[in-house]
């Protein structure tokens, strides 16, 4: 019953969302099996397609074939040269052109191990992404779209403080009588000094706003020079006989549980964490990235099968004023071609994951959607997932939340030395964790594009916390969750030297999925 | 001093008493803050630095060191005697510190900027480490007015003082030091200091400082490291320290150093590492020119002194380097000229015009006109030599620019009415014409000449040095030595041996040898065509028509006639050109003449016989060129010519437009009519007739509102008064005094000696401003009734929202009610200022100015500048030092203020009016006010006449006392009788920088010797010698060539008088009044305008422009705006309110209001298409393409909803 067939793939399409080729459903329907075939084509469609199209339903076929043949792996059969074309399970179709590698093939000198065939079990693999916006970006730039941001973070970030305390709106802490014991959850909306050297903090939820003062000789008093401003928080204090302000007595941030146990993966797999390659700037250090691709191919690397990349894939276009003086390809789509061959050169085998950074031809405004279909059609290797900054990806249990980094910059200019600098970035990243927000202040470094939601909130917590952008390496375990700020594939540049940042270049951090254990592999 | 000059003086101060008698005792009967004129006039320095300062004394300790020894050395001369207290009322330490500070940069700015009130904060004593005490000093932003070299003074006595009373050196912790290298880095990126040392050497300086620099936050921008400090209040950049530091020790350390030497009390051995560079490593000094080392070697070379022509082989022609600086920050809709040094571009020819001097630079109002009236008088340019900018005068004694017309003519234009005629039909600005240096700008900017070009000036001292007698020349009626005709100039250049003559010396030097051979052969081939009337002298020279000799004919700017339809491109003035590329006409006679027996139609035709060949040209003429060898001819013509020819345009000057010219009244934003307060019940219009009808609710008594005002109460002991906010009691009419008390506990407080009102007990500032209701509607119809006036005199009355002076004294509304009467507006002191850009002019013709040659005598103009007793109005008659000549638009604005001031005058104080002007003739000899922004004295000058430019004419001296140059500054004038009646310190605001730009003290004559030093580097003579001209080629220091500077006639009798000029012009206002960029209405034109221009000039290129507008003006506006949205503040829509971020409720929380964003998506993108479509017309970089392109995807991405993308019209059909 061909027609009846049609018209169940169209309905089960719509219900999902879909629309559909006439080619597409005929295609689907001549299968053997249509069901088994259309679950596998929906899950591997590419998150921004809305149209089922011939070609999509041709690889979904094609794809499903090879992983039948997969799952009874032929070992007589070896693949010439694995790293050419191992066909992933997630092919959409486009065949991987051959590696360029002229450095492919040379051993690394300082492992000095022989290029190997990657043996790979795919079925072992599980990747999900979460919290991607691309095309998702429904914000138009009005006043309310900032508001409902703000509202959303309040709310989310609220949820998690609540159960600790017995908080009252600001306006029903307004009109209690003095000498109250009040609580309140909100946004930090001022901080400053009073003459007597005491702190009063301003916290604001939905209803208004209401003053809290933290006494400079309280033990809280600390933490102020913590706060960035609109990070959620909640505080507990007694009312002044005034009943004007409230005397802090404690303060609780959202922060990650210590009590948090991360997930692990059930084999021994691993995953380098990169970011910041700068591909197109003179100072991109190609013989650091083709030692760390040809490291990828050797023994020593046979477990890593995913990468992950924070953005600042290429060097961009009018990052900064004369930047093209520093260029050394200054075409931006020739940019990502060189990328595109510089990803070439990793193992066809790997799952590749990456968002964009602030040198990424994308909004600069947080959210960052992933790269736009041009980009993405000429970063095609390896077929990488490209989705928003900042998204989360689960690998094989793994929770990994990537972020690109910009609100760094501002977490090290404003919190005290100790709490946060450039020499250890993981402990800027602990801050983030702690208020469970990826770039809290607004109106400072960080730029924010309002959306239906808060994507910055940190809902979930990661196993793993994966930033760059400050070109300094570092990771650290705050409260169990790996925070690892991974280094740059770029030697320093001359603003770099004037402002004496020294950057480290050409590192990959290497995370064991199964034990969160961290190893530095140096190409440089 | 001459007679005649103290004669000038004394009647411009008899005529200022008998203005200020009026005033005084207008002023004691009206009810202002104070019953006396509040401009106390100085008569020289000395009395300007004590007024400003408000120190007694100084004055007279001035007066008598100044004569024995320099400004300098007298500052710390007064050092000393604050330190030991002869000079100022000081108890503490810290106070004789600040005092010696304070006057040392009064008296090195000559008491005309604020600087010494407003760029020094505090002193104050804080203690070292050890326990020790030392001064801080406090700088804030205005200190920047001093200078580099008072600043660094400034330091030095404070050092000295602190030695003089005993106390220690200032040990910088290494935090601070760190964070003095931080900070300057940090200002420097922010706001840009004209020197920025390197970290080592702040750190040196800072480690080394004998007193600690501090001052206050200027900027937003906070530092990364090294905050919070126990001795620095703030983690901001402290600007004022940044420029002290930087600008004033670390740059002029070698002034100061000559200062230390000769003190004993103070030692500052550190100076001598700082200025040897042994603070760091050696950064080898490699800046020796080369140039000028080359060019000495051609000199020595030539003995003949004939250094141009005779230059080495491997040496090219004299060129200047090539400098893009200039054209940085273009701005879309103010063009680009010509691009550096660029074939086409303005020539530089020296002199100086009577209008001229003092950065300015002289334009053929011709070009004015074909540049699409971009430039008028007036307009700033950004130049590229020999300053930075310069303001734009009209000079039509130099030449025109050569343009081609569609028609294909080539001409010249030196008429400004053919420019317009022509205007429309141009095709190709092929020169720009000349474009007039004086010899001062040089020296002023320290730039070595630059090669001149060969211009008539040079031409004639050549020819008398090569033995003509060009006197006897000159005086011959029927030559014209500066524009003879051919046959003439051909004829003393074989005759004498001397150059050909300028007019038919050609631009060479920008045509290749190899075009050169072409342009010669195509000369030979050509025929000479006579008229067929037979007698147009030489006929017609018609050369065969390829685009290679075309553009050889462009480049070297002849005028010609191209036509390309008929093969034939014609050449009338040809001889000269024949000569120099080295063909003889030969007279001959055509074959089939002497078939016609009756030789009626016998032609003699003439015959060009090419004398030479390509290879007879040397090895030195084939390679001789700039940029590469074999680009510059002129060898070539040298070797082929009967005579010698000299480079005609060596030297081009690439410029931009900068600021357009100003002429218009200077308006608070609103308009301004009175300083009384109303609060918002004026609605934003800030109208008193609206607020004397505003109530809140329906129960509230119209008119009243609650005001911040200062309490005043009656001192009569017989009245029975209440507090009043006025200056007079409204019950006994007795002057009324500020009613001071201590907020806390209420108790009335009278101010101490020094005016500080403190309350003993609580030890708090004592305050007279209260919340007070008035009720307008009163105070409005009273004021209304006392002046006679009624509402319908008016459109309308603007007063402020409240007011920002210290004791908020407001203004009598009756002031406001005439001035509203009489359409004029307030300035925040009070007074009514008109804005114009200065221009100088040292001498003046009674025609151009609109008066007759009897108002010039009244004045005591007697003789004009040859000594020729003045009968008519042509003559040209040396301007005095402070007359000025005023704009059309301000002698209207003056004549509307002196009605209100005769109305104030008869209305307000009851007396008679003063002024009585019927029309604006009447305004000459009348008094006025100078004043420049960012100082706090005026100067008084006289009007002496009218220009229908928009700007203020006035002499050079006068600029410079008011300390302003002419290179697009402008500053305010005010009538004399508006600032004595109506200025008052009370109005200033309380805030930093509040003091500037008000007439603080006045002075009544100019001395030469205490203005600006910048007006003695401008030339005062007639002609300059032909030295000058061959040291230019060498491009020889300017200091090496005399020509005498203002400089050289200080503090003699002539120091007022003998400003001569080397160039004439006709009017001093001609081109257009109004540059377009102030007549094209939207961004949008001004910038099509720009673009369009740029493509008819020869020496821009197009795409350069569209490129910087770019990058320069459209991304920075996009890229700045859509970071300004995605961090931006929100505002009350309702109250004003602002907040950093958006309220989670959504409302105002102060008004419960509408709460909407400060940068919207129309404000981020809207020069998004433009950008783009700009991109795209004028092929520019992909580069710049594709970061549009980016941009543009961002916008898209941030104002465009994913799911419902705008659609197009496709989508429908």
């Amino acid at each position: 019953m061909p027609l009846e067939d049609h018209a169940r793939i169209v309905s089960e399409l719509t219900s999902r969302g879909y629309n559909a080729e006439r080619e597409a459903v005929t295609q689907l329907a001549a299968t053997d099996q249509p069901a088994a075939v259309l679950e596998f084509l929906l899950e591997d469609l590419p998150a921004d397609a809305l149209v089922v199209r011939s070609a999509h339903v041709e690889s979904a076929r094609s794809a499903l074939e090879t992983d039948a043949a997969a799952a009874n792996p032929d070992p007589a059969a070896p693949d010439s040269a694995a790293q050419t074309d191992s066909t992933p399970s997630v092919s959409t179709g486009t065949t991987q052109p051959t590696a360029s590698g002229s450095g492919a093939e040379t051993p690394v000198e300082t492992e000095g191990s022989q290029p190997i065939e990657r043996s790979v079990d795919h079925d072992l693999r599980d990747l999900e992404i979460a919290g991607d916006m691309t095309g998702q970006s429904t914000g138009t730039g009005e006043y309310s779209d900032f508001v409902t941001v703000f509202r959303d973070r309040l709310e989310r970030l609220g949820s998690k403080l609540r159960g600790r305390i017995n908080h009252r709106p600001a306006t029903a802490i307004q009109s209690m009588p003095g000498g109250s014991e009040v609580a309140m959850v909100g946004l930090v909306n001022d901080v400053r000094s009073t003459a007597s050297g005491h702190w009063l903090v301003e916290l604001e939820d939905a209803t208004g706003t209401f003053p809290w003062l933290v006494m400079k000789d309280r033990e809280y008093a600390d933490l102020v020079n913590e706060l960035l401003c609109d990070e959620a928080l909640a505080m507990e204090g007694t009312l002044s006989d005034d009943a004007g302000i409230a005397f802090v007595d404690s303060m609780y941030f959202p922060d990650v549980p210590r009590t948090h146990e991360p997930s692990t993966a059930d084999r021994h797999v691993q995953a380098a964490l990169i970011s910041d390659v700068h591909v197109g700037s003179d100072e991109f250090m190609a013989d650091a990235w083709n030692d760390f691709a040809d490291w990828l191919h050797t023994e020593q690397a046979k477990h890593v099968e995913y990468l992950l990349l924070a953005g600042d894939m290429v060097e961009g276009v009018g990052v900064y004023p004369d930047q093209d003086d520093e260029l050394e390809i200054i075409d931006i789509y020739e940019q990502y071609e060189a990328f595109n061959e510089r990803l070439k050169q990793v193992p066809g085998d790997l799952d590749i994951v990456m968002i964009p950074g602030n040198h990424d031809a994308v909004r600069l405004a947080e959210p960052q959607p992933g790269f736009d279909e041009r980009l993405r059609g000429i970063m095609s290797a390896h077929d990488p997932q490209i989705v928003s900054n900042p998204s989360t990806v689960t690998l094989e249990g793994v929770s990994v939340l990537m972020y690109h980094g910009v609100s760094l910059d501002e977490v090290i200019a404003e919190l005290p030395e100790e709490k946060a600098n450039y020499d250890e970035p993981h402990k800027a990243m602990y801050q983030l964790l702690k208020k469970r927000h990826v770039a809290p202040q607004f109106g400072g470094h960080t730029r924010l594009a309002p959306e239906e939601k808060d994507y910055l909130v940190i809902d979930e917590v990661p196993d793993i916390f994966h930033t760059g952008h400050v070109h300094k390496l570092g990771f650290g375990k705050y409260h169990n969750v790996l925070a690892i700020n991974s280094g740059c594939w770029q030697s320093q540049t001359d603003f770099q030297k004037s402002v004496n940042i020294d950057p480290d270049a050409g590192f990959a951090p290497i995370v064991d999925l199964d034990t969160l254990d961290v190893t530095v592999q140096k190409f440089s | 001093m001459r007679e005649e000059d103290e004669q000038y003086f004394e009647g411009l101060e008899s005529q200022l008493e008998d203005a200020f008698d009026v005033a005084e005792e207008a002023k004691e009967r009206g009810g202002d803050p104070k019953p006396e004129v509040e401009i106390p006039t100085a008569r020289d320095m000395a009395d300007r630095v004590e007024n400003i300062l408000g120190i007694d004394g100084v004055a007279e300790r001035v007066r008598e060191l100044e004569g024995e020894m320099s400004r300098e050395e007298a500052a710390l001369e007064l050092a000393k005697d604050f330190a030991e207290g002869r000079v100022g009322d000081y108890e503490t330490k810290a106070g004789k510190v600040e005092g010696a500070v304070r006057t040392a940069v009064a008296l090195l700015t000559e008491g005309v900027v604020a600087a010494p009130i407003e760029g020094i904060d505090k002193v104050e004593i804080l203690t070292n480490d050890d326990g020790s005490e030392f001064v801080n000093v406090y700088y804030a932003g205005p200190i920047r007015s001093a200078g580099g070299t008072a600043q660094a003074l400034s330091v030095l006595v404070a050092d000295y003082t602190r030695a003089l009373v005993g106390m220690g050196q200032y040990n910088a912790r290494d935090e601070e030091v760190e964070r003095y290298a931080e900070e300057i880095g940090l200002y420097d990126k922010e706001t840009g200091l004209q020197y920025t040392p390197k970290d080592k050497e702040t750190k040196f300086i800072a480690k080394h400082m004998p007193i600690m620099l501090d001052g206050e936050a200027t900027g937003d921008e906070e530092v990364s490291g090294f905050r919070d400090l126990e001795r620095v209040d703030t983690n901001s950049a402290r600007g004022g320290m940044c420029l002290v530091m930087a600008e004033g020790i670390a740059l002029k350390a070698p002034k100061i150093q000559r200062y230390t030497r000769n003190l004993d009390e103070i030692d500052w051995p550190w100076l001598q590492d700082l200025i040897d560079g042994n603070y760091a490593d050696n950064e080898g000094e490699g800046e020796e020119n080369d140039d000028t080392a080359a060019d000495d070697e051609d000199g020595d070379g030539d003995e003949s002194g004939e250094a141009d022509d005779a230059s080495d082989d491997s040496a090219g022609p004299p060129r200047v380097e090539e400098s893009q600086k200039f054209l940085r920050d273009l701005i879309a809709g103010r063009p680009v000229f010509s691009h550096p040094c660029a074939k086409g571009g303005f020539r530089l020819r020296y002199g100086r015009a009577r209008n001229h001097g003092f950065a300015t630079a002289g334009v053929h109002p011709a070009a004015m006109h074909l540049v699409d009236d971009f430039l008028a008088t007036g307009t700033q340019i950004k130049t590229e030599r020999p300053g930075k900018a310069a303001g734009v005068v009209p000079v039509d004694s130099i030449e025109g620019p050569t343009v081609k017309l569609a028609n294909g003519d080539v001409r010249r234009i030196d008429d400004p009415e053919d420019a317009l005629e022509i205007r429309n039909g141009v095709e190709k600005i092929l020169d720009l014409g000349e474009y007039l240096v004086n010899y001062g700008e040089f020296v002023e900017n320290n730039h070595p000449l630059a090669p001149a070009s060969y211009t008539y000036e040079w031409w004639v001292q050549d020819l008398e040095a090569a033995g003509a007698d060009t006197q006897a020349l000159e005086d011959d009626p029927r030559i014209d030595l500066e524009f003879p005709d051919a046959e003439e100039a051909l004829e003393w250049a074989l005759e004498y041996d001397a150059p050909l003559h300028p007019e038919y010396t050609y631009l060479w030097h920008d045509i290749s040898v190899e075009a050169f051979c072409t342009l010669a052969a195509a000369v030979s081939h050509g025929r000479v065509e006579t008229d067929s009337d037979g007698d147009a002298g030489d006929g017609t020279l018609v050369l065969e028509y390829t685009e290679a000799v075309r553009d050889s004919l462009e480049t070297i700017v002849i005028e010609h006639r191209q036509r390309p339809d008929e093969d034939r491109l014609e050449i009338d003035e040809w001889r000269p050109l024949a000569h120099t590329v080295g063909c003889d006409p030969r007279q001959a006679v055509t074959d089939g003449a002497a078939l016609e027996p009756d030789g009626r139609s016998e032609e003699p035709t003439i015959d060009l016989e090419r004398t030479w060949s390509d290879e007879d040209l040397s090895e030195h003429a084939r390679t001789w060129g700039h940029e590469k060898d074999g680009d510059n001819a002129m060898e070539a013509v040298n070797e082929v010519a009967p005579f010698r020819v000299r480079e005609r345009a060596p030297t081009r000057v690439g410029n931009r437009m900068g600021r357009p010219e100003k002429s218009e009244s200077r308006d608070l934003s609103p308009a301004v009519h009175t300083l009384f307060p109303i609060g918002e019940a004026g609605g934003t219009q800030r109208n008193v007739a609206d607020a004397a009808k505003h109530a809140e609710t329906m129960q509230d008594t119209p008119g009243i509102v609650e005001i911040q005002v200062g309490r005043q109460r009656c001192p009569n002991p017989s009245c029975n008064a209440e507090e009043t906010f006025k200056n007079r009691c409204p019950d006994c009419g007795e002057r009324t005094k500020p009613d001071y008390r201590c907020p806390d506990c209420e108790q009335t407080l009278e101010p101490d000696d020094a005016g500080r009102v403190e309350c003993g007990h609580c030890e708090v500032e004592g305050t007279c401003v209260e919340n007070r209701e008035v009720d307008i509607n009163e105070e409005f119809r009273d004021a209304l009734e006392s002046v006679g006036e009624r509402e319908n005199a008016f459109e309308i009355l603007k007063g402020v929202k409240g007011l920002s002076s210290a004791t908020k004294i407001p203004e009598p509304i009756e002031k406001g009610i005439l001035r509203a009467k009489h359409d004029v507006s307030s300035f925040k002191d009070g007074t009514v200022r008109y804005d114009m850009t200065d221009l100088p002019v040292t001498s003046v013709r009674a025609s151009e100015l609109d008066v007759d040659v009897g108002q010039l005598q009244a004045l005591g103009y007697e003789e004009d500048i040859h000594g020729e007793p003045l009968t008519h109005e042509d003559q040209l008659v040396e301007l005095k030092v402070q007359d000025v000549v005023l704009s059309d638009g301000a002698a209207e604005h003056m004549l509307q203020t002196a009605d209100f001031i005769d109305d104030l005058l008869e209305q307000y104080y009851g007396l008679e009016p003063f002024y009585e002007l019927e029309d604006r003739t009447e305004l000459v000899g009348e008094l006025v006010f100078g004043m420049a922004p960012h100082t706090s004295a005026a100067t008084v000058g006289r009007v002496i006449g009218f220009t229908s430019a928009a700007v203020g004419y006035a002499h050079p001296y006068f600029h410079a006392a008011k300390r302003r140059n002419c290179d697009g500054d402008e500053d305010c004038v005010m009538l004399l009788m508006d600032g004595l009646l109506n200025f008052s310190k009370s109005f200033l605001p309380d805030q930093r920088g509040g003091k500037m730009d008000a007439p603080l003290v006045m002075s009544s004559r100019i001395d030469p010797a205490e203005i600006d030093d910048e007006a003695h580097n401008m030339d005062i003579v007639s002609q300059y010698p032909r030295e000058f001209y061959l040291a230019s080629r060498e491009q020889a220091d300017p200091e090496s060539v005399d020509i005498q500077i203002g400089e050289d006639t200080l503090g003699t009798d002539d120091e007022y008088t003998g400003f001569s000029h080397t160039h004439d012009t006709t009017d001093i206002a001609m081109g257009p009044d109004l540059s377009a960029y102030k007549t094209l209405g939207s961004m949008m034109d001004k910038m099509d305008a720009q673009l369009e221009l740029s493509r008819k000039l020869e020496a821009v290129d197009e795409t350069d422009v569209a490129e910087r507008v770019i990058e320069y003006h459209f991304l920075p506006d996009l890229i700045g705006n859509l970071r300004a949205f995605s961090r931006q503040e929100t505002r009350c829509l309702d109250c004003g309110e602002k907040f950093r971020r958006m309220p989670l409720t959504g409302d105002c929380r102060e008004c419960g209001g509408r709460v909407n964003l400060t940068v919207h998506q129309g404000s981020v993108n809207k020069y998004m298409q433009t950008a783009i479509q700009v991109a795209e017309e004028y092929d520019c970089r992909p580069y710049t393409k594709q970061r549009l392109e980016v941009l543009e995807g961002a916008l898209e991405s941030v104002f465009e909803n994913d799911k419902n993308k705008q659609s197009g019209i496709e989508d429908f059909m």
